[in-house]
């Protein structure tokens, strides 16, 4: 924003449509391959989360087209709730809409990205996105563009048109850089049908199937609970917000009703030591107050710990599953950390590391990281996970010792705090570097154990048939002294190992 | 050497032990006499080093052990058919037939080893077995002997026969002295001194059997030298370098080494060492060579070897101490070819 033009603009009249189309670079717009990958991605993302919410497996295509020009049509297709008729001009025609607003663990937030595609798509190739749903028996089409100025969506079609079952296609035309983006995808959806064991993913490339992976697992990871947000990441504007309402409210019902962790006796404790009357009612209080109940909030260390039902980890199965299917390593082991918590935030980190010939060989594994399971492709060298890895002494742990080896970790949280706007990599942050630091050296105890116990049993079975050779050939050069034929010297040798086959 | 019958009988038996462990299903066990440096001692009646009576025991059912005791039925195997077919083998021929039976040995150390080892289990020499080592140690002399060996029985060799003098090898270790115009042997450490000693006829001035030792005299010609030393009654001379090292090897002949504790019949109690000793060197002023760090220090060895104890041996030591000069064999050619024949030896054995 330090063009000559924008000194001149009042900061107010930008919508956010405009807003976010200046900054498009800090989405993740900022070139044809990127977004490609971007677009894919969001979409992509958008539709898990929505048969999550619909409790099913998803089953999610992506089909990629080029066109003459350097335009690419990216489609995406789920099998999730679909979307209700009336709201799908507002969720892909106007920025800030979305329905992610609870405070559980969710892929996107506030159905930024989504919007950001469309806005994209409508730029370069001055195109409508395309919106095919059902949410009841017959299905819904929808194309449209966004009303940048006045942040609003303008419907160019509306009409019935059947969709055999439940589920969403949005189909979006860009201009893309297919050629340099088509690793990328492949590498990113590959990553998420890990982190999303129990999803089916294919990707078509003008028509022709180029990956169909999973799912590894039947089962469904259960919902995350939406929680109240935790009294300790209160900020100012979250106390405002939450006060809505609730001016009739004494201050000790509305801490107990607004936030998590908070019972009668916390809130008595905590209004005592505020030192105000727990009878105030919450539209009395002033400005500073409300300020200081805020940073009191914020401070104040005798609050339990964020509650983790909000959480949907990988879980133990499913993520070796995933790693087992995909890389088939010679060795894996998983571990995790948490519930732990990041300013009032709860976490759980887990990982799997594996060694086989799919990883690339290096004095350190190679990371793969997941933030509430979506892949982080990019900033890999910014992200406080891959500055933990190499603060480990891997060779503590026999590693690499020229195997390859690779380890996946997943950070879960009801929100993550993300280095940028392109959210690629995870701030630095203690709690979180020092549960990865316990992470790693968990999952180098178990690298070590499995490499020992798997050597340990190689060595036995090795042993185990070299005794038996050796005892045949004593058993015949026996019979050979004391002119016995071999064949008996041959079934006493057998004998001595007799219930040993297992 | 006992009979045919008696060693197959050994290493037959040693067989059937094995078996009788199996057919128990138990893993076979053997127990072998220890050669460990502890349990080596010296017999102050032989006057010679034998072993004590701790046991090392081997079992098939130890992964450690499981390796050489392959090795061990291996070699007791190849030697049976040795003795049966009247065959002999070097030590480093029976290393590289392992191979073909698929039993390793990583060197012939090893393989050595494990010969040692059945050697003092069934109490039986590898000569006996038919097994030897590869030796350039060689006899001169008028004696005859007869073979003993396949397609040679009964046939007489005069030990003449050779100028060159006759290797000492498993035949002629085996076969047994006839007659005999020798009164003594003279055993001598270098062949330049053998040679000369047969050129010169030496061998008929001295009434002498040659015997080239070839530095420490192999066990085939220490056992020969004590075969004829007792079916003949000859008196046994020997003469080596004036070193500790030369006195040695008249000492292993007379006293027996560590390395054949286990095997008898090596030794020649009596055996005379006649020179070159450190007065030697001064009577007939041989040219000489400082003793380096490393003579001396077996010198020392040597002083605290109870095969030394007696004290004409500590008086040598203490000599060679003083005088911290040694001379080899070869040393008299500075007065002539033939000194050595004309004046030294005369001097020391008649």
């Amino acid at each position: 924003m330090s063009g000559p033009e924008s000194k001149h603009l009042d900061f107010s009249s930008i919508s956010p449509s405009e807003f976010f189309y200046r900054n498009r670079q800090m989405a993740g717009f900022g070139n044809p391959a990127q977004a490609t990958y971007s677009t894919v991605r969001e979409l992509v993302e958008n539709s898990l989360d929505s048969c999550e919410d619909a409790g099913r497996a998803p089953v999610i295509a992506v089909s990629l087209e080029t066109t003459a020009s350097s335009q690419v049509v990216i489609s995406v297709e789920d099998n999730g709730l679909g979307l209700p008729y009336d709201e799908v001009p507002s969720a892909f025609g106007q920025v800030l809409y979305g329905s992610k607003y609870g405070l559980r663990q969710k892929r996107g937030t506030f159905g930024l990205g989504v919007t950001m595609a469309v806005l994209y798509g409508q730029i370069t190739t001055d195109s409508p996105v395309i919106i095919h749903t059902q949410s009841d028996n017959r299905g819904w089409v929808y194309r449209l563009y966004i009303d940048i100025e006045n942040n609003h969506p303008l419907v160019e079609e509306s009409s019935e048109r059947i969709r055999s079952e439940t589920g969403t296609t949005v189909t979006v035309r860009i201009e893309g850089d297919l050629p340099r983006a088509a690793s990328r995808i492949d590498d990113y959806l590959r990553l998420t049908s890990i982190a999303t064991p129990h999803a089916r993913l294919v990707l078509r490339i003008d028509d022709e199937t180029t990956l169909d992976v999973g799912p590894w697992t039947e089962i469904l990871p259960p919902q995350p609970m939406e929680a109240k947000p935790h009294p300790r990441s209160a900020d100012t504007e979250l106390v405002r917000r939450t006060m809505a309402g609730k001016q009739a409210l004494s201050l000790k019902d509305y801490l107990i009703g607004s936030f998590q962790q908070v019972g009668r006796k916390t809130a008595s404790e905590f209004i005592r030591f505020l030192g105000l009357d727990s009878k105030r009612r919450v539209g009395d209080l002033s400005r500073t107050e409300i300020s200081r109940i805020s940073s009191v909030l914020k401070s104040y260390d005798s609050f339990s710990r964020p509650d983790g039902n909000s959480l949907s980890p990988i879980g133990r199965e499913a993520f070796l599953k995933g790693v087992q299917s995909l890389y088939e390593p010679e060795y894996f082991s998983y571990a995790s950390r948490g519930p732990l918590e990041w300013d009032g935030y709860p976490f759980i980190l887990e990982g799997v590391i594996a060694s086989g010939a799919a990883f690339p060989k290096g004095e350190e594994p190679t990371l793969f990281r997941f933030a509430n399971r979506v892949p982080l492709l990019y900033d890999a060298s910014d992200d406080i996970l891959t500055k933990s890895l190499k603060r480990v002494s891997w060779s503590r742990y026999g590693i690499p010792n020229g195997v390859p080896w690779g380890i996946f970790v997943s950070f879960c949280s009801t929100k993550v705090p993300y280095q940028a706007a392109g959210k690629q990599s995870i701030a630095t942050l203690d709690e979180i570097e020092s549960a990865g630091l316990a992470l790693f050296r968990a999952l180098g105890r178990g690298a070590l154990k499995q490499t020992k116990r798997q050597k340990r049993s190689k060595r036995s079975q090795k042993r185990m048939r070299e005794m038996k050779a050796s005892l045949r050939m004593i058993a015949r050069f026996s019979a050979d002294l004391a002119e016995v034929n071999t064949q008996y010297a041959d079934e006493l040798a057998a004998n001595l190992f007799r219930g040993d086959e297992q | 050497m006992i009979d045919r019958e008696a060693r197959l009988a050994r290493l037959q038996a040693l067989g059937e032990s094995v078996l009788q462990d199996l057919k128990q299903e138990t893993f076979p066990v053997v127990e072998i006499p220890d050669r460990g440096t502890g349990n080596i001692v010296f017999d102050e009646n032989s006057n010679q080093y034998i072993l004590g009576t701790s046991r090392v025991e081997r079992t098939a059912g130890n992964y450690r052990h499981i390796r050489s005791f392959t090795q061990l039925m291996w070699v007791a195997s190849y030697a049976k058919s040795l003795i049966e077919n009247s065959r002999t083998s070097s030590l480093r021929d029976l290393y590289y037939s392992s191979e073909a039976f698929g039993v390793e040995f990583s060197d012939q150390a090893e393989s050595d080893r494990v010969i040692a080892d059945l050697e003092s289990l069934v109490r039986l020499s590898r000569e006996e077995m038919g097994i030897y080592p590869e030796e350039n140690s060689s006899v001169y002399g008028e004696v005859t002997m007869r073979y003993s060996v396949p397609g040679y029985e009964g046939r007489e060799v005069d030990l003449t026969i050779s100028p060159d003098g006759l290797p000492i090898g498993p035949a002629l270790m085996s076969s047994d002295p006839v007659e005999s115009n020798a009164e003594i042997i003279l055993a001598v450490e270098s062949g330049g001194m053998f040679s000369r000693l047969i050129e010169t006829r030496s061998w008929e001035r001295f009434n002498a059997l040659l015997v080239h030792l070839g530095g420490q005299a192999p066990r085939s010609t220490r056992r020969l030298l004590r075969r004829i030393h007792d079916s003949l009654g000859l008196p046994v001379y020997i003469f080596t370098d004036g070193d500790p090292w030369g006195m040695h090897i008249a000492k292993v002949i007379t006293s027996g080494s560590a390395n054949s504790a286990h095997i008898s019949d090596l030794t020649v109690h009596d055996a005379e060492w006649i020179g070159v000793t450190a007065d030697d060197i001064e009577d007939y002023q041989l040219p000489t060579e400082p003793m380096t760090d490393y003579d001396l220090k077996r010198l020392d060895e040597l002083a605290n070897d109870v095969r030394y104890r007696d004290k004409p041996s500590q008086s040598q030591i203490r000599r060679f101490k003083e005088l911290k000069l040694k001379a080899e064999q070869q040393a008299f050619s500075r007065h002539g070819m033939d000194y050595v024949v004309e004046t030294y030896l005369p001097d020391k054995l008649e």
